[in-house]
């Protein structure tokens, strides 16, 4: 018999998942999708289901001591785009996805915890170096989100855990940022780019590029981004860069679009990026 | 189990799944039918209804997520100022055909006006991107938002 | 600047459908009801040898062929598609049985354990079969051996389909022994044939109702029959109400789309680079059965001209059967196709021959009093010339197409000419359709009328009433007019084919001026008007000669757009449209369908891909299988030119179709000129678009 559990507060939710293997609902508007049967009839679970949405606790942003951004994993992507403490590069990503009510309605934590591939969210929180936070019963445990998403929906959540909160480093960088899909608004993404750099006097002092949906997660190398560091920005060479991550971007041909586009598109972007990082607004 | 919340207007309850569709519990349990089901996965926006002011999917709604708030349908709105002024504007620019996209379009409306009086065409597209219409190309839903903005008010 | 539309009334379904109180099919309480889940065909192709259905607990039934009361025809326009397969499946999803219950969730369960033994044949997807051949000539083909030049090229249109809001939904049920139905549908009385052919009975046993229809173009023309005929099956066998909606992902994913096409054009050319004549072949995908194909085919044939006139003509074409889910009815009906091919190869001669687009275009432009492709005669005045004129001014059309020429623009203005045969095709009208309209007047002047029109979003039951209220001069309160029911109306005929101002309401008007005539205060009168067209239209639909239809209407869009060159994502910059509709009777409602036709035909031009693969579709949601939202399109403007057409109610011809013809040429003429390649292929997605950037044509 599958359960359906409804906790009051955060520790009943940590208490039931110790005892149970539960789906997380959050907003819902990934797993009522995938769950959906029919008109008229309840969603099919295949284990128990307990719903978070209400924990008034994990309904937040705030700073922490260290500057750091906190979200509760209840939060809407609504709210977050409208906290003044948010990094404006994640307003310009939530702002793309899908459509209003749907922001009204979803989480960024089950966006990360969705781990699609198309997953907007984790392109931001991955090139900024953004973690979650773990809890269970156990206690907390926090884990960078790009180690967090292991693959096409597999995430490093044991059944105990749920994602509490994420923790957004804000950092000192110049974005540059372009998502693709089918159409304008409400779509799901083809391929997107996050970019991110600093210059000083002349030199790289950072530069690092996220993938969205080009992959089985987003694809960002800090191999890469390491060779560029402490470079000179004249003399760093963009077709050697788009070397580097054409292996990186292996698309697939699906529904939605084709391997041969995503992973051209994916290389105009990373060009146009690269261009900008030359000849923009440096320092 | 047993769901409280306020729909129109008035403390509701239902005992139903914490899983059920908000827009199942809106045309099954409350017989409210001006919520419709276009898709049943988030994308068209027929199901819109407002959620403390807010328009949701219904669809992707599991009815847990609405306890204690406050839900309006098309039955409720239409009891306003608002709705008159929104329906007059629709009805004078043409942006209403087949009418199934209706409902969800004016509540969507409504959102939009309350958090913007005076949007731009522009804004206007982009707060209404999530309510799909086949039938008006939308040119007459966006002069049918900037009228009901022109009227101002009691929004 | 809003628009105010002084020429428009309020329209009479607005408040209903504005507030929810409006009751779309699936809306209807009805607590009894069963549910019906249909059992679909795993294979394409394939002999079905047995159907294996698991125990039904007491009170479910499998609902098959063995069930046919008396003809296993689905009643569309060709017969062979069955009611349920008995022998043969033709394609993946083809319902072979229904499970009827009363609980939803255990009818699925026993539809998804109930699997039929088949006999796997192979399949065939690609267009090669022909079902349907059709072939008509004009002035002396034979001419084309004298050409010093050919110049030939082939275009290609993808699946189509409709997005109307509401998925498609019926309701039977029993009331006393008369079937009643309900459903979201465009034509009572074709639902109302299916029903009373396969169950072999009389008329009187059958009622369709319509009940609000959220939206259908050309989706609910055919599909509702086949629905009927399934569920009468059933009704006559368990005697319960029965319920059968549609979710989105079965509606795109079974049910009728658009005829992908391709048309082969080779243009005959002298030796000072006249055109001696054309010859153009169309072949559309029909899927695994004919169903309304071949009229369909018709259709884009008589099309192919466009608004052209040449000398001599060499048309043809075949509608292919394909192990797919058949292709049907969605505004436009065929024309949109072979518009699209004509209009971008005409750009495309031009370039060849080394001339502007325009002049060669106009060049050849239909004049009042030319003679048809198919040796008619275009009798009404043509006043494409004054819409060609308006829309390059509103649109700003010869500027930008100078300035957007210069190299990496990535902008690009594109203009399209076409028309629409308003009505049904020939004298199909007089011989097919008879309709009959009837109009009754009680003792307090109150004055009921009745069509079989159904209002899906168009506006036809405001225009329809103001006809009668207009033409009596009576309070719009004095007459009734609601949604159809064949108990009480006569077939006015289906609400297809752009045919429902032009013709029902010319008879509308007729029959109103007739009890006018006669009119006596407090006397009970009834007229029943039947229609009679222009004497002059001569049809032989074996030979395809003679007049096609009673009247044209006419159209020119201009479509600006812009190109990402690291994306190739397409920007609509702006649209500007002209149109001969005849009169205009109500302009709001006229630039509802203006827009949302232009809108469709947008989508289908860049968007909208429906991709098969072995034999089913690719993309099966809504966010697969992608329509414009709101941020896709740009303003629209759009003006109609008065040319009063003496046979339409006050002078009005069609608009519902006319306005999806011109949208993806118009489109594909800008994008061809932002990116600086040819177009032969819609839809033109960002994927198709980096290919021809990136290799050329």
């Amino acid at each position: 018999m599958i359960k359906q559990l409804v906790p009051a507060n955060l520790k009943e939710a940590l208490e039931m998942l110790s005892k149970h293997n539960c789906y997380i609902m959050s907003g819902g508007t990934d797993l009522m999708v995938q769950k959906h049967v029919s008109t008229g009839l309840l969603p099919s679970f295949d284990k128990d289901v307990i719903y978070v949405m209400n924990l008034k606790e994990l309904d937040y942003v705030k700073k922490d001591d260290n500057g750091n951004i906190r979200i509760g994993a209840a939060t809407r992507f609504t709210d977050i785009e409208r906290s003044p403490l948010v990094p404006e590069i994640y307003k310009i990503v939530i702002k793309e996805i899908a459509s209003n009510n749907i922001r009204n309605m979803a989480t960024m934590a089950g966006n990360i915890a969705n781990a699609s591939p198309a997953g907007d969210s984790l392109v931001p929180l991955v090139l900024n170096d953004a973690s979650v936070i773990l809890s269970s019963v156990n206690g907390n445990r926090e884990v960078l989100v790009r180690d967090f998403v292991l693959g096409v929906r597999k995430i490093d959540r044991k059944q105990n855990e749920m994602i509490t909160e994420i923790v957004l480093k804000p950092q000192e960088l110049n974005y540059f940022y372009r998502k693709v899909g089918a159409r304008k608004a409400e779509s799901i993404t083809k391929v997107s780019l996050m970019g991110g750099y600093k210059i000083e006097n002349g030199i790289i002092k950072d530069l690092r590029i996220a993938f969205g949906s080009v992959s089985i997660k987003v694809v960002r190398s800090l191999e890469n981004e390491n060779k560029y560091i402490g470079q000179k920005v004249k003399e760093l060479n963009i077709d050697s860069v788009i070397e580097d991550y054409s292996p990186l971007v292996t698309p697939i041909t699906d529904q939605r679009s084709n391997k041969e586009y995503r992973h051209k598109v994916a290389m105009n972007l990373l060009r146009k990026f690269l261009e900008e990082v030359k000849g923009g607004r440096n320092e | 189990m047993e769901i409280k919340f306020i729909l129109n207007g008035k403390q509701v309850s239902v005992d139903v799944s914490p899983s059920m569709r908000l827009l199942d519990v809106i045309r099954d349990k409350f017989h409210l039918t001006g919520t419709k089901e276009g898709c049943g996965e988030g994308e068209c926006g027929a199901c819109t209804v407002l959620v403390n002011n807010e328009p949701y999917n219904s669809c992707l709604t599991p009815v847990i997520n609405i306890v204690n708030k406050e839900v309006i349908t098309i039955e409720g709105f239409r009891e306003t100022k608002a709705y008159r002024i929104i329906a007059d504007a629709f009805a004078e620019m043409g942006g209403s055909q087949c009418g199934f996209c209706t409902p969800g379009m004016i509540l969507a409306t409504y959102a939009v006006l309350k958090k913007n009086p005076h949007p731009t065409e522009e804004e206007i597209r982009f707060a209404l991107s999530g309510n799909l219409c086949r039938c008006t190309g939308y040119q007459s839903i966006v002069f049918a938002v900037l009228k009901a903005s022109e009227k101002g008010i009691e929004l | 600047m809003l628009p105010n539309y002084k020429t428009s009334v309020k329209k009479v379904d607005n408040e209903e459908k504005m507030s929810g109180m409006a009751i779309f099919t699936g809306d209807i309480r009805m607590d009894n009801a069963h549910f019906a889940i249909p059992v679909r065909s795993t294979v394409s192709y394939g002999k079905l040898l047995k159907i294996n259905v698991p125990s039904l607990p007491k009170g479910y039934y499998f609902i098959s062929a063995k069930d046919i009361v008396k003809e296993n025809v689905c009643n569309i326009i060709a017969s062979d598609w069955p009611v349920f397969p008995d022998k043969e499946v033709h394609y993946k999803g083809e319902t072979i049985g229904l499970i009827v219950g009363p609980d939803k969730k255990i009818c699925i369960d026993l539809a998804s354990m109930t699997h039929a033994d088949y006999k796997e044949l192979e399949p065939v997807f690609e267009m090669k079969n022909s079902y349907v051949h059709k072939e008509f000539k004009k002035g002396n083909p034979e001419v084309f051996k004298k050409a010093s030049k050919v110049y030939s090229e082939s275009f290609e249109t993808g699946y189509q389909e409709q997005v109307y809001l509401e998925p498609q939904g019926m309701l039977i049920w029993m009331d006393g022994n008369k079937i009643t139905i309900k459903a979201s549908m465009q034509c009572p009385f074709y639902i109302k044939k299916a029903v009373t052919r396969t169950l072999g009975c009389s008329e009187d046993k059958v009622r369709v109702i319509q009940p609000a229809v959220g939206g259908a173009f050309g989706g609910k023309e055919h599909y509702p029959s086949l629905m009927a005929a399934q569920l009468a099956t059933a009704i006559v066998k368990i005697k319960k109400p029965i319920k059968m909606i549609f979710d989105r992902k079965e509606d795109i994913t079974f049910t009728t789309k658009r005829h992908p096409s391709k048309t082969d054009i080779s243009a005959y050319l002298d030796d000072k680079n006249n055109i001696l004549g054309v010859k153009i072949h169309v072949g559309i995908d029909g899927g695994a059965y004919i169903g309304c194909s071949m009229v369909v085919l018709a259709r884009a044939l008589i099309a192919a001209t466009n608004a052209y006139t040449f000398e001599n003509v060499d048309i043809s074409g075949d509608a292919y059967c394909t192990n797919k889910v058949p292709s049907a009815a969605f505004r436009g009906f065929g024309s949109p196709q072979s518009i699209f091919a004509i209009e971008m190869f005409i750009n495309h001669l031009a370039d060849f021959l080394h001339v502007n687009h325009y002049e060669l275009r106009n060049k050849y432009l239909v004049k009042t009093g030319d003679i048809t492709s198919t040796n008619g005669v275009f009798r009404d005045p043509i006043i494409l010339d004054k819409l060609i004129n308006r829309a390059m001014e509103m649109s700003d059309y010869q500027r930008k197409k100078k300035e957007y020429s210069k190299p990496n623009s990535y902008r690009g203005i594109g203009m399209s000419y076409f028309l629409h045969g308003c009505g049904f095709t020939g004298s199909g009208e007089s011989t097919i359709i008879n309709a009959q309209l009837r109009i009754k007047k009680d003792k307090n002047d109150i004055v009921t009328f009745y069509t079989s029109q159904v209002d899906f979003g168009q506006g036809n039951r405001t225009t329809l009433k103001r006809i009668v209220v207009d033409t009596l001069g009576i309070p719009e309160d004095h007459v009734i007019y609601g949604a159809p029911d064949t108990d009480e109306t006569l077939s006015t005929g289906p609400t297809a084919a752009s045919r429902t101002i032009i013709i029902v309401g010319g008879l509308a008007a007729k029959a109103a001026r007739h009890l006018k005539e006669i009119w006596k205060d407090g006397e009970e009168q009834e007229i029943i008007e039947p229609y009679v067209g222009p004497s002059y239209i001569k049809w032989d639909d074996d030979t395809m000669q003679g007049d096609a239809y009673p009247g044209y209407a006419w159209g020119v869009n201009v479509i600006e757009i812009s190109v990402d060159p690291i994306t190739y994502e397409v920007t609509i910059e702006g649209c500007w449209s002209t149109y001969d509709v005849g009169h205009a009777i109500d302009e709001r409602i006229l630039i509802g369908q203006a827009d949302g036709g232009l809108a469709q035909a947008i989508g289908w031009a860049y968007l909208e891909k429906e991709e098969m693969e072995n034999g089913v579709f690719k993309q099966r949601t809504l966010s697969d299988y992608v329509i414009p939202t709101m941020m896709d399109l740009s303003k629209m403007e759009t003006e109609f030119i008065d040319n009063p057409f003496p046979y339409g109610a006050f002078g009005a011809k069609g608009a519902g179709e006319l306005t999806f013809a011109g949208g993806a040429p118009a489109f594909c003429a800008a994008l061809e000129q932002a990116i600086n390649r040819k177009v032969n292929k819609i839809p033109a997605t960002p994927e198709f678009i980096m290919e021809l950037i990136e290799h050329g044509n």
